[in-house]
């Protein structure tokens, strides 16, 4: 019966060490630089981007329009806190972390969008 | 010395794999919402070799889904086009001339009407407007909130036959013959435009009218699928679960949307013809299937049925669903199980 066994002569593992050296080296130097890693907050009003904030910040922000908006952002979180326009359907959208989500106020014309890493292409519901 | 062929082998093969990798990360993925149409929130995702290309896919697309907007507005006007409205309008006097696009929408409203047992009703729009008002004047003045009038209702319900709305192809034109019956094609008209437009549209598009999601193939040249979430109405930031998407619609009708409060009551906006009020049955229910008017009809649908009669109807179209109870517990489709990611 023959044996089976794997028998690892030295250069073998040398050269098994090199390859995972290589792969692990290669992986760092191609795996894309997340630049906008921990995530961002972009705001827009008539499709213009007006502004653009870190999520780990704390910051308030005002938007005019026809109606006015105030945007806070918290512990890595956004709403929209104070509005004064009708139906309010941007305040009711609580408070929202994940990239690819997003607060709207359709009344003034504005969109509150989180950027970064994310899995997801769409969310419904 | 066989083994190191194989390592030295196995390595150069790992060499070329990497050596491949910044050349697939070409395209970037965009997105662009538009705010003018349909009352809601369009979005359109794709990946481009820039943001100028994709921004010209993303205008085209928005164009085309203007005009349905502006067709099938019921609120507004516009200059040189008979729309929704001004079929409302006429209604109980002489037929309207209108673009085909409203006699195609129409006829197919007929149909779903046929299919769903009269639960998708575009005639309802008098009772629709009832409770759309009511919920207006409620988000604006929570203190005051009041359910729409139940006498006012069923008076209301009295002219929302289908068979009133007179359909004309040859003229192409549209006459309600009952004075107080007026359309409102809210559960239908945002996936059957979609579905229109998506069928012109550039390849490899995610588009979405108000939920109504439509892929236009994969995301890539490879053939990657689409990852959709299916939101949790209990956690808006975390997903009942994420689907793969390539072809065809997904869509969730939820009594988390558009609801208001009536001492402390939670009214949301999809209403049974028969009861001419918010049905109970479900939290959220979400369509899967090849077209997206359709899905959007099944979607409303399949929230005013029990899960059975849901099922009937899905296999009538070969469409998947998940349903969700307000006590959270889920149930599927036989067929729902292949579609999920994660």
């Amino acid at each position: 019966m023959k044996d089976l066994r794997l028998h690892f002569l030295k250069g073998d593992i040398l050269a098994i060490a090199a390859v995972v050296v290589l792969a692990v080296g290669l992986l760092i130097f191609f795996v894309p630089k997340g630049d906008t890693a921990g995530g961002a907050v972009q705001v827009y009003q008539d499709g213009k981007l007006l502004r653009e904030f870190p999520l780990n910040t704390d910051e308030s922000f005002e938007i005019n329009g026809d109606y006015h908006n105030t945007l806070e952002i918290r512990n890595g979180k956004v709403a929209i806190t104070h509005s004064d326009c009708p139906g309010g359907d941007c305040l009711s959208s609580g408070w929202i972390g994940t990239a690819g989500r997003s607060i709207v106020c359709l009344p003034n014309r504005v969109e509150i969008r989180i950027v970064g890493k994310s899995d997801v292409d769409f969310v419904v519901g | 010395m066989k083994r190191l062929i194989c390592v030295m082998l196995s390595l150069t093969v790992f060499l070329s794999g990497c050596y491949q990798l910044p050349a697939q990360q070409e395209e970037k993925q965009y997105t662009a919402t538009f705010l003018n149409l349909f009352d809601t929130v369009t979005t359109i995702v794709g990946k481009a070799e820039s943001k100028e290309a994709f921004e010209a896919e993303a205008r085209q697309v928005h164009d085309a889904l203007l005009v349905y907007h502006q067709l099938f507005d019921i609120y507004e006007e516009y200059d040189g086009i008979h729309n929704l409205k001004t079929v409302n309008d006429a209604a109980g006097g002489d037929p309207v001339k209108v673009d085909e696009k409203i006699i195609d929408l129409l006829t197919d409203c007929k149909v779903f009407y046929e299919a769903t047992g009269g639960l998708v009703n575009v005639a309802m729009g008098s009772v629709l407007k009832l409770w759309h008002d009511a919920r207006t004047e409620g988000i604006n003045n929570p203190q005051n909130a009041r359910l729409p009038d139940e006498a006012a209702l069923k008076a209301a319900a009295d002219h929302t036959d289908m068979d009133k709305v007179v359909i004309d192809e040859a003229a192409s034109t549209v006459c309600l013959t009952d004075g107080e019956l007026r359309l409102d094609v809210g559960a239908v008209a945002k996936g059957w435009a979609v579905q229109k437009v998506a069928q012109e549209a550039p390849e490899g598009l995610l588009i979405s009218v108000g939920g109504n999601v439509c892929a236009t193939g994969a995301k890539d040249a490879k053939g990657t699928p689409w990852v959709v979430g299916i939101q949790n109405p209990e956690n808006s930031e975390t997903y009942l679960h994420t689907i793969h998407v390539t072809e065809g619609s997904v869509v969730t009708s939820g009594d988390y949307q558009r609801a208001y409060a009536v001492e402390g009551k939670l009214y949301h906006h999809i209403i049974d013809p028969h009861t001419l009020y918010p049905s109970q049955y479900w939290r959220s229910v979400t369509v899967v299937c090849p077209d997206s008017g359709v899905a959007d009809a099944l979607s409303t649908a399949l929230f005013l049925l029990p899960q059975e009669e849901g099922q009937a109807l899905l296999n009538r179209y070969s469409a998947e669903a998940l349903w969700v109870k307000a006590s959270g517990e889920r149930f599927y489709s036989p067929g729902f199980d292949a579609l999920i990611r994660t």
